[in-house]
């Protein structure tokens, strides 16, 4: 494939894709210094898989694979080095968000999953997004009983937390 | 709340993008990249023509001056001038190809992209050339019969020279690696627009 086709393959798939890319960019990291940083990663692995594209599995399938693989790695790779960024501007910040109303349910439950544990939010992405277990078990290399127990943990979890966000009026 | 309302809220809102990428910023972080890149390229190519020329000088001035016989300083001066020559042509050659790069965001972007490639393959080149300067320092030492001692320190020394060029060559990987990044944040931010105007179209 040449560096051409690459690239246009690329772009295509960032302006069908984004949305994908942010929704894992902001469940795994907070800060926009991280979320940038992260995003930046993700791109770059994107850009890299595209010639080992076999057409095997969804672009969607394939873009979730490797973008979740890139933050479970990031996660690993900053919990080792957390102290080796600067804090960012968010004037500065390449990621911006566009100035439309955000639910605050939907800020709520970003939150949640942040709080779970690395491959528990990779499920928590996946579940929201309407994976089948045979997916997730593909994308994540687990087997599917595990990723069944899982779930069944993340719902309980998130459900539970949800009641108590509406006793509080949220 | 029931999971398949979280999943209802999930659903109505995260099929747009959640950011939009700031175009400004983009800009200032490329611009501080590339002059970060021209920076470490300039100084990393001066320092190689000066020291390669030094030294290269001096070892032939030396074997020279002393009508030494021993083939092997002579050649290593000469390579070590032929380094610095070469070094010299390259730079001469990137600062010509300077010219051919617009002025778009794009274009300084690729700049920096070619100088940081530049600077991986002339760390690349001047790690392998510590192979044959170190080879003929030996030789040349060993033929003027110093102890050793001497050979095995210089050997050492080559040897530490080699690893520290390695982390030196992976540093400049680090760095053309985040200039892709831009790079690929570019096209990311092409597509939005691209995205935006054929929703506007319809």
């Amino acid at each position: 494939m040449s560096e051409k086709e690459q690239n246009h393959t690329f772009t295509s798939w960032l302006g069908q894709y984004k949305a994908l890319l942010f929704k894992v960019v902001r469940a795994y990291a907070v800060n926009a210094m991280d979320q940038d940083d992260l995003f930046q990663e993700i791109l770059i692995h994107v850009w890299h898989s595209i010639p080992t594209f076999r057409k095997q599995s969804s672009i969607t399938t394939w873009i979730y694979r490797i973008a979740l693989n890139t933050a479970i790695k990031w996660v690993n790779k900053e919990r080792r080095h957390p102290e080796t960024k600067e804090p960012l501007d968010p004037l500065h910040s390449i990621l911006q968000e566009p100035g439309i109303q955000v639910d605050e349910r939907l800020t709520w439950l970003y939150e949640e999953i942040y709080k779970l544990d690395e491959i528990d939010r990779s499920l928590c992405l996946l579940l929201l997004d309407g994976f089948s277990y045979k997916e997730m078990a593909g994308i994540l290399g687990i087997s599917e009983s595990n990723v069944g127990v899982k779930i069944n943990r993340i719902k309980k979890q998130l459900i539970t937390k949800s009641k108590k966000q509406t006793d509080y009026g949220i | 709340m029931e999971f398949d309302e979280l999943k209802k809220i999930w659903d109505s809102q995260t099929h747009e993008p959640l950011w939009v990428i700031n175009e400004n910023a983009l800009h200032k972080r490329i611009q501080a990249k590339k002059s970060q890149a021209h920076h470490i390229t300039t100084i990393s190519e001066l320092l190689l023509i000066f020291v390669n020329m030094g030294m290269g000088g001096i070892v032939l001035g030396l074997t020279i001056s002393k009508g030494s016989d021993n083939l092997f300083m002579y050649l290593m001066g000469g390579w070590m001038l032929a380094t610095a020559l070469y070094v010299l042509a390259s730079r001469i050659r990137r600062l010509q190809g300077e010219n051919t790069f617009d002025r778009s965001l794009l274009g300084e972007l690729n700049h920096a992209l070619s100088m940081a490639t530049y600077q991986v393959s002339l760390s690349r080149l001047m790690r392998w050339n510590i192979v044959p300067i170190g080879v003929l320092s030996l030789l040349g030492i060993g033929e003027g019969g110093k102890s050793v001692w001497l050979l095995v320190g210089l050997l050492v020394f080559f040897v530490l020279i080699y690893v520290a060029s390695g982390w030196e060559h992976r540093f400049y990987k680090g760095k053309k690696r985040e200039l892709e990044a831009l790079q690929k944040k570019l096209q990311a931010e092409g597509s939005l627009k691209a995205g935006q105007n054929d929703t506007k179209s319809r």
